[in-house]
């Protein structure tokens, strides 16, 4: 895909082997993967207006070369509900941004503003991941969010490729695979969503094998019938001819 | 990968005559024990030594150097310094040999210096096609053609023998463990075919040996040994089982569960990976079976070479003793097999064509006092009724009324219906014997219900990976 090799290309030319994340979530966007609706912004102005069209509330992000650990800089704000709110997340986004670098003893890029999207709704939490053992190549990940992948490890690997009646193998294999198909009178969870995502980030790194890491995390997984959406994506790349 | 042309490692398995290089007169070297391999009358081809300092070694003619052969060689076995191998390769290369074994040591498993003489050896190969097993193995044993490179004297590690029903050959990373797992097939009188050990992996690898037992008419049950794979070999090993686990089983014990790749990753999804795994995971995504332990491989191993496989995961268990009934029904129900009871219909019969005091479900206890009839009766009926996939036969021959004559009826029965038997057989030396005698008839048989239903496990598990969705699995959940 022409998209990811040319935002790889531009980061790799800037000495990163991440891409940012409104970089990721073009990548994600061009294969299909859905996404809650989002934009940058280098003005409180134009966050504001760029809120305004995707709709409140919003998410506000620090881009910028030099933060990969974004919480870690005080880069995200969550959950704004209007203008003055954005405005206000700006500010304090680019002042921690600052003072961050000060900390650290770096100059950090400013240049490309926030990244701001919709805030989207809970959903059940999934990580979907990709990882590059030595030994085997590009393996996926799916696991259930919070507890289950923190405590109890529930994870499910296969390698990249795999067939569509793989990824459901190993959504089954997952202990806690009976929440996805709804507990408690809940209904059950949109799998088929959850399995198109994987299928896609399959193909993704298929055709982009320089990506050695990815994660999805949060994928929000909604009810039967209402999708699902990857929220935060992670993508880091290899360094050529290394 | 896809499989190539394997004719490059069937040279290892057929050569016609063979050289030692290194081949010594001193007692107890590698290259006496070697040589002493060839000389048994069960090797029928050609064996010559190759060594400056002797004209003969143990009675065969000892050359200089391999040009001075005058026949053709097929194979060389290469046990001298590693110092000196590139100078022995370049007298394999002007012979024209195309195959050679280097079991000695002191390559790339010591160290940088050992690496670069790997290389010079590796290059030398691979310019004249010389295809190369180990360094630092000890190389192959053929149990059909008697090629038999282990440095190891038979009294102390025995040599495992062909069976005339099926046959399992292992390839080992190891050297010691082959060996080791030579000595105790042999004693277990499981039938063997070949063992390999791979030692450096320097030229032939996993790959080459899967390929080429996939093909290999005298090789039923493929078995691995492996501590890790090379940087994206255990790509190409998953590639390769994929197309193979269809039509032949594979079995595999892994080590080294390592947290190497864990401790490098920084996403996330690569500290929650582990190499182990995305192992676990590529083993069975391709089809091959990945089991604890060697107890476990063999098994398995005895089961799927004798046995076909399930069609599906419903077994019925028949006893002649109540006990051994509950032991193994609770071992198969563990492994997550369906024990179902028999239905009304089926029970009915079975009821008319046993005695009263006989249990009729799962398991079916025709108790203590049966001879083989009671089994005929409730084969019978329970194949007829469609019912199960599987039997699990439980034979204790302590007791006076049940004759030798139960062999015949299980394999008759499992011929027959063409559904796999697992024998379970509990005792000491006359049930053994009686074992064996059931294992030539081809049904595998073990000592205790678990080991039982293990290899019940593994036909159900061989099943589904062969028969895919066809497979007829009543357990939703393989989850405990």
């Amino acid at each position: 895909m022409k998209e990811a090799k040319k935002i790889f290309k531009t980061a790799l030319e800037e000495g990163r082997t991440f891409v940012l994340e409104h970089e990721a979530k073009d990548i994600m966007k061009a294969y299909g993967i859905p996404i809650p609706p989002y934009s940058t912004a280098t003005t409180a102005d134009e966050a504001v207006a760029k809120a305004k069209s995707i709709g409140f509330p919003v998410v506000l992000k620090i881009l910028s070369k030099d933060i990969l650990h974004k919480s870690d800089a005080g880069g995200v704000k969550i959950n704004l509900k209007t203008e003055d709110a954005v405005r206000a997340a700006f500010n304090e986004i680019m002042e921690n941004a600052k003072k961050y670098g000060q900390e650290k003893g770096i100059d950090v890029d400013l240049s490309r503003g926030v990244f701001i999207s919709d805030f989207a709704d809970m959903g059940t939490e999934i990580i979907v991941g990709v990882t590059k053992d030595p030994q085997f190549g590009h393996a996926l990940m799916a696991g259930l969010g919070g507890i289950f992948v923190e405590v109890l490890k529930d994870v499910s690997f296969r390698l990249i490729p795999f067939t569509e009646s793989d990824a459901r193998e190993m959504l089954k294999e997952l202990k806690a695979y009976k929440i996805l198909e709804g507990i408690r009178g809940e209904a059950p969870r949109d799998v088929d969503a959850l399995v198109k995502i994987m299928l896609s980030v399959s193909k993704m790194v298929e055709e982009n094998p320089e990506i050695i890491e990815l994660d999805c995390n949060p994928t929000f997984v909604y009810a039967i019938g209402k999708g699902a959406l990857v929220v935060d994506a992670r993508i880091l790349i290899d360094k050529p001819d290394k | 990968m896809s499989c190539g042309s394997t004719k490059s490692i069937d040279i290892f398995f057929t050569a016609k005559s063979v050289a030692i290089y290194g081949a010594s007169a001193s007692q107890n070297s590698v290259g006496q024990a070697i040589i002493q391999n060839f000389i048994k009358p069960q090797y029928t081809g050609k064996v010559y030594a190759v060594n400056p300092k002797y004209n003969q070694v143990l009675g065969v003619p000892c050359y200089p150097t391999l040009q001075d052969i005058e026949e053709e060689v097929d194979l060389v076995v290469v046990a001298v310094p590693a110092r000196i191998t590139p100078r022995v390769f370049e007298d394999i290369a002007a012979k024209k040999i195309k195959a050679a074994i280097i079991i000695s040591g002191g390559f790339s498993e010591t160290g940088k210096i050992g690496a670069e003489l790997e290389d010079e050896v590796v290059a030398i190969a691979k310019k004249h096609d010389i295809r190369v097993i180990g360094p630092n193995c000890v190389g192959v044993v053929d149990t059909h053609s008697h090629i038999d490179t282990f440095f190891l004297p038979e009294y102390r590690c025995g040599r495992p023998k062909p069976s005339n029903v099926a046959n399992i050959s292992l390839v080992s990373q190891s050297g010691a463990f082959a060996a080791a797992i030579s000595d105790w097939t042999a004693e277990l009188g499981l039938g063997i075919s070949k063992l390999i050990s791979l030692g450096n992996k320097c030229d032939v690898d996993d790959d080459d040996l899967l390929c080429y037992l996939a093909e290999d008419s005298t090789t039923q049950v493929i078995c691995f040994y492996t501590e890790g794979y090379d940087e994206s070999k255990g790509r190409s090993f998953f590639d390769t089982a994929k197309t193979v686990t269809p039509n032949k089983p594979i079995l595999v014990v892994k080590s080294g569960r390592g947290q190497k790749a864990r401790a490098a990753a920084s996403s996330h999804t690569g500290s929650l990976a582990g190499s182990d795994k995305v192992a676990n995971a590529a083993y069975m995504q391709s089809g091959v079976i990945r089991v604890d332990n060697f107890e476990h491989m063999f098994d398995a191993a005895k089961a799927l070479a004798m046995q076909p496989p399930a069609k599906g995961d419903r077994v019925l268990m028949i006893t002649n003793g109540g006990g051994l009934g509950v032991m193994t029904t609770d071992a198969l129900e563990a492994l997550n097999l369906a024990i179902p009871s028999p239905s009304a219909e089926l029970e009915n019969k079975l009821h008319q064509n046993l005695p009263a005091y006989c249990a009729v479900g799962n398991p079916i206890d025709v108790v203590g006092d049966t001879d083989a009839s009671r089994y005929d009766a409730v084969f019978k009926e329970a194949i007829a009724s469609g019912e199960y996939d599987m039997f699990v036969v439980g034979m204790l021959l302590q007791t006076p009324s049940l004759g030798m004559d139960i062999t015949n009826v299980i394999a008759n029965y499992q011929r027959q219906s063409g559904l796999p038997f697992i024998v379970v057989s509990m005792g000491g030396g006359f049930t053994t014997k009686a074992g064996e005698i059931m294992e030539l008839m081809g049904v595998p048989t073990y000592a205790t219900g678990e080991k039982a239903a293990l290899a019940a496990k593994a036909l159900a598990q061989y099943g589904e990976i062969k028969y895919r969705d066809k497979f007829n699995k009543t357990l939703i959940s393989d989850k405990p």
